[in-house]
Formats: structure tokens, C-alpha cells, sequence
């Protein structure tokens, strides 16, 4: 069950970094775009939050991010499996 | 520099070993047309070209060593239970004897990646125009790679890696264009 539920917060994880992704190659080339740029930074700041919400609990996915109390308490390491080919 | 996330671009489900299909898949991580030709092309264009159009070539770059991580992935998954018999079969023999289970840069064909599959001209207009093709070649490999795989859950992966590529030509010919207006302003003045 813990699998399905890191699987399924990771995929939110992914979903939100791929909107800032696909957002940051429009306005490379459409700068003067108001309202795309403010949908970047929207979008910058969900998958912040869904990052946060998903290390709190499974442990940093970078290096930038503060390992959360919890995720030290249940044994968490950077070079730990599974890495995102091993899942 | 780089900073690496714990995490791919975009889920790989892998259900059944298929050895065939990773040699196949093997065309857009060490082929011609493929992706680490696209990140290493792009990479390296960035530093001679204007100030406007770095970003699309960095943050592209970017994301195509993301895609050739989706790609390992898959491979990887697809061999790491196949028995030598099972490689053999696949038309993989000739790799396993050199590479054993490891992943090599090469093509469908077991042909080593070479930089001589990519171009750097010093001249911005050039290298956006092969930039451009070069996305529209993955595009149309993907399209190949698809039509020959019954496997659904890596047909939806490299669906998602095909719509991306006709993202970044899109995103490649509007740098073209805004290359062409501000040559165009500086002749008015």
C-alpha cells in the first residue's frame, strides 16, 4: 500500500515539474506573453508544494531540499534504492 | 551545473521483458536521430548563438537527457531477465558478448554512437534548421518504434516522448523566427 501511495504522490510530483517544464520552453520564445508567465509562476509554486508534501514523507528527490525529521527517523539515505529505474 | 532529481520525466512501466523492443528502442538512445545526439547537439550549440535563443537550447538540452534516462529505463527493464538464449534470439548475441546486461550508446543495429551524427556550425540559422530536423527525424523514429510494439504500457511512454519532440520543433522554429527579427530590425536602423 506505502508503494502505491509513494507511486501515485510521485506521479503528482511529476505531473506539477512537467507543467513548469513545458511552460518555461513556451516562454523562452513567447516573453512578452502576460499570461503565460504568470501561469509559470503558478505552476513553479504547486509543484513546490507537491514536492514538499512528497519528501516530508519519502525523503528528498535533490539535494536542494532539507531532509524532513521523519524521513531520517524511518532511515532514509540519498544513495538508497529504489532508484527510477528500479521502480 | 546539473542537479539530479531522484525521479524520471515521466512514468516507465515495464510489465514483460521484451528484448526485441529494446533493441529497437535502442535507435533513439544511441542512434542518429536520437536522444543523446539531441542533448549533446543542443549542449553544445548554446554557447554561439544569441543571447535570445540560449534558453530554448539549454532547457531543451535539458530535458533530452531526461528522456535518454525515460529510454535506459526502459531498455534496462526490458533485458534484465532475458537469458542469454533470449538476447540471442532478440538479435542481441553480439551485444551480450561484448556488454553483457550493461547498456551501451548504439543503435538498432548495434552501431556505436558517434559525434559525427551531430553538427555544431557557428552559425545560429544552420544549426536551428538541423536542430529542427533532428527533432522531427526522433519524432518520425518514435512513430516507427510504436508501429512495430504491441507492448501498450511502453507505447504510451514513447507516445508522451514522440509529442514532446513536436514540441521542441516548434519551440526551435519560433527561435528561428525570432532570429529573423532581430536581423530584420537592425537592417532598418
Amino acid at each position: 500500500m506505502d508503494a502505491t501511495e509513494r507511486r501515485d504522490m510521485l506521479k503528482n510530483v511529476q505531473q506539477a515539474d512537467f507543467v513548469v517544464v513545458e511552460l518555461t520552453l513556451y516562454t523562452n520564445t513567447h516573453p512578452d506573453d502576460q499570461e503565460a508567465l504568470t501561469q509559470w509562476r503558478l505552476a513553479i509554486k504547486e509543484a513546490a508544494s507537491l514536492r514538499k508534501m512528497y519528501e516530508k514523507r519519502f525523503g528528498p528527490l535533490s539535494l536542494h531540499s532539507i531532509p524532513s525529521e521523519q524521513a531520517i527517523d524511518t532511515g532514509w539515505r540519498w544513495n538508497q534504492a529504489p532508484w527510477p529505474w528500479q521502480m | 551545473m546539473w542537479v539530479y532529481e531522484k525521479k524520471l520525466l515521466y512514468p516507465v512501466e515495464v510489465k514483460e521483458c521484451n528484448p526485441k523492443l529494446a533493441r529497437y528502442i535502442a535507435e533513439q538512445y544511441g542512434g542518429a536521430d536520437g536522444e543523446l545526439a539531441a542533448a549533446l547537439r543542443y549542449m553544445n550549440q548554446r554557447y554561439t548563438v544569441p543571447d535570445k535563443v540560449i534558453g530554448v537550447l539549454n532547457d531543451i538540452a535539458t530535458e533530452e537527457f531526461s528522456h535518454l534516462e525515460m529510454l535506459a529505463t526502459m531498455i534496462y527493464k526490458l533485458t534484465k531477465d532475458a537469458t542469454p538464449e533470449q538476447l540471442e534470439e532478440a538479435g542481441l548475441g553480439a551485444h551480450y558478448v561484448n556488454h553483457g546486461h550493461a547498456l551501451f550508446y548504439e543503435n538498432a543495429g548495434g552501431v556505436p554512437f558517434t559525434t559525427t551524427y551531430i553538427q555544431a556550425k557557428g552559425d545560429p540559422i544552420a544549426d536551428l534548421y538541423e536542430d529542427i530536423a533532428a527533432e522531427e527525424k526522433a519524432r518520425a523514429t518514435y512513430q516507427w518504434i510504436i508501429n512495430v510494439s504491441d507492448d501498450a504500457w511502453i507505447n504510451d511512454s514513447l507516445k508522451f516522448l514522440r509529442e514532446r519532440e513536436n514540441v521542441h520543433s516548434l519551440r526551435f522554429r519560433e527561435a528561428v523566427e525570432v532570429l529573423k527579427d532581430e536581423r530584420d530590425r537592425k537592417k532598418i536602423f
